[in-house]
């Protein structure tokens, strides 16, 4: 049973697994490749640390789309038919959920291996200054719970009815609202801001999302 | 008698304008029960109910001696359906819709499958957003059949389709049922078709079950009369009047349920004369029973 719904969520999403696992194993590549050398300057170490930091934004960007990418791409058929054939389907719905979830996450295994080997590749091909450190699995898996995070949201978030993305969408458009009424009142009061912050400052769940994406650091 | 689906002061509502009112409806055990009824009737809303895809307000459901929504699961295992609208994946090929219905079926029968598949003549690598509408209504077929169900639940499975392919869906079923002795649901409003094959038949409208009855009773008890002099009301009637139309001079034309030959001395009771006992099919009986159903007189 689950094989057959991991194939069809394979044959619906193959095309962003594959191109975010291209994409993860390139990332780590790129970022520290220019620096090959045998003892590097301070100048170039600067470098490479300045390299890194730049192409880390990627890492959660490349999470995140790639979460949401799987995540809706798991619900569209079922969207497309009104969930008739799953509801059809003799298993208990909790069941049939769990089992489209498991198969997205497995899938998104392919990309996050493919990061882990993208760091061990570029770690073994750069040169690391004294005093600097590489930390290809640590990456791999901050990457892995971030892309496990986004798919867990966005695959709630897909597998509801279009009432339920309604609701969602009118609570943010009032939270964004109700700011806009207290700027224009000239209050002080900034929800929408405090609502995001909280979920992406530590303790917020998103908060994996943010801060420094480094392969090698101090 | 036993029956595969007992349904019970059945409640439920769709929106403003659409419900489902204080339904009861007994499917008995291998029967072939057809289900009439005009489109928007409730037809699908009852089945969907039935197979516990939607939730009722009120009301009991049971299929297969297991209670719906609670064992669903089970009773699905044992229930081939096919919906109103096609609701396969349509990215996959025959063969991978094959063996995806077939990873949830414990009775799924391969051999069977291939033997329909190929009657039916669908290729394995054919692309289901490619089929045709006959073509997809016999995928939908074979796989209802090819899991060996005890109840097939068909909602409109010939509607739209070709009187070849229709011929070809409906042997197929026909041969299952005198292999396995299933009990089928068959909803349509195409009334003919279900003249031919069903042995039970109700009939829905706006949400209400109209009748329900085997379907000799429903062929050969509805008839026109025509009647010379008339009472100006009827009475007590040993039959059913569903309509009355005023003809020429004194000759009325009445419709009734419930006839029988030695009935005709009702009207020598009342001053009348019998001239004519006409048989309706079962079409203009439908017709007839939704008149007087949605403007009651006597």
């Amino acid at each position: 049973m689950f094989r057959m719904i991991l194939s069809t969520q394979w044959k619906w999403s193959r095309l962003a697994v594959v191109l975010g696992a291209v994409a993860a194993f390139a990332l780590p590549v790129l970022s520290v490749g220019q620096f090959g050398g045998t003892g590097p300057s301070r100048w170039e170490v600067q470098a490479m640390l300045g390299s890194i930091q730049a192409w880390g934004v990627l890492y959660p960007v490349l999470a995140i789309v790639l979460g949401v990418s799987v995540a809706a791409l798991a619900w569209t058929y079922d969207h497309r038919g009104r969930h008739v054939y799953a509801l059809s389907l003799p298993v208990p719905r909790w069941h049939y959920v769990l089992l489209r979830f498991g198969a997205g996450a497995v899938l998104l295994a392919g990309p996050v291996i493919t990061l882990w080997a993208g760091t061990l590749v570029a770690i073994g091909a750069a040169t690391i200054p004294a005093g600097l450190h590489a930390y290809p699995t640590t990456l791999a898996l901050r990457f892995a719970l971030a892309t496990l995070l986004a798919y867990s949201l966005f695959f709630a978030a897909a597998s509801g009815t279009m009432r339920t993305a309604r609701y969602i969408l009118g609570a943010i458009g009032l939270i964004v609202a109700v700011d806009v009424l207290f700027a224009i009142a000239g209050l002080k009061l900034h929800i929408f801001e405090s609502v995001f912050l909280r979920l992406v400052v530590w303790p917020g769940p998103l908060d994996i999302l943010t801060g420094r994406w480094m392969l090698i650091d101090v | 008698m036993s029956h595969a689906v007992e349904i019970r002061d059945l409640h439920y509502r769709a929106g403003k304008t659409f419900e489902i009112r204080d339904l009861a409806l007994n499917v008995p055990t291998g029967a072939m029960y057809g289900f009439l009824g005009p489109n928007g009737s409730g037809k699908t809303t009852t089945i969907r109910l039935m197979l516990g895809l939607l939730r009722p307000l009120k009301g009991t459901i049971t299929v297969l001696g297991g209670e719906v929504p609670r064992e669903s699961p089970r009773i699905l295992a044992r229930t081939g359906y096919v919906p109103e609208q096609p609701h396969l994946y349509t990215s996959l090929t025959v063969a991978e819709a094959l063996a995806f219905h077939a990873a949830f079926y414990p009775t799924w029968d391969w051999k069977w499958a291939e033997e329909l598949r190929g009657q039916f003549q669908l290729k394995h690598d054919q692309g289901l957003a490619r089929l045709s509408k006959g073509e997809m209504g016999k995928l939908e077929m074979l796989l209802a059949l090819a899991q060996r169900p005890e109840l097939l639940v068909l909602d409109e499975p010939t509607d739209g389709l070709d009187p070849v392919v229709r011929r070809d869906v409906l042997t197929a079923l026909l041969d299952y049922v005198s292999q396995q002795n299933a009990t089928v649901f068959i909803s349509s409003h195409l009334v003919h078709e279900l003249e031919r094959i069903c042995d039970w038949v109700g009939v829905m409208d706006k949400g209400r079950l109209v009748t329900e009855l085997p379907m000799h009773s429903f062929k050969s008890g509805i008839k026109r009369l025509r009647i010379a002099d008339p009472p100006a009301l009827p009475g007590d009637t040993p039959f059913v009047v569903l309509a009355r139309e005023s003809g020429n001079g004194a000759l009325e034309t009445w419709i009734v349920r419930g006839w029988q030959a030695p009935m005709s001395q009702y009207f020598e009771g009342v001053g009348a004369s019998l001239r004519e006992v006409i048989d309706l099919d079962l079409e203009e009986g439908f017709v007839e029973l939704l008149r007087t159903f949605r403007e009651p007189r006597n």
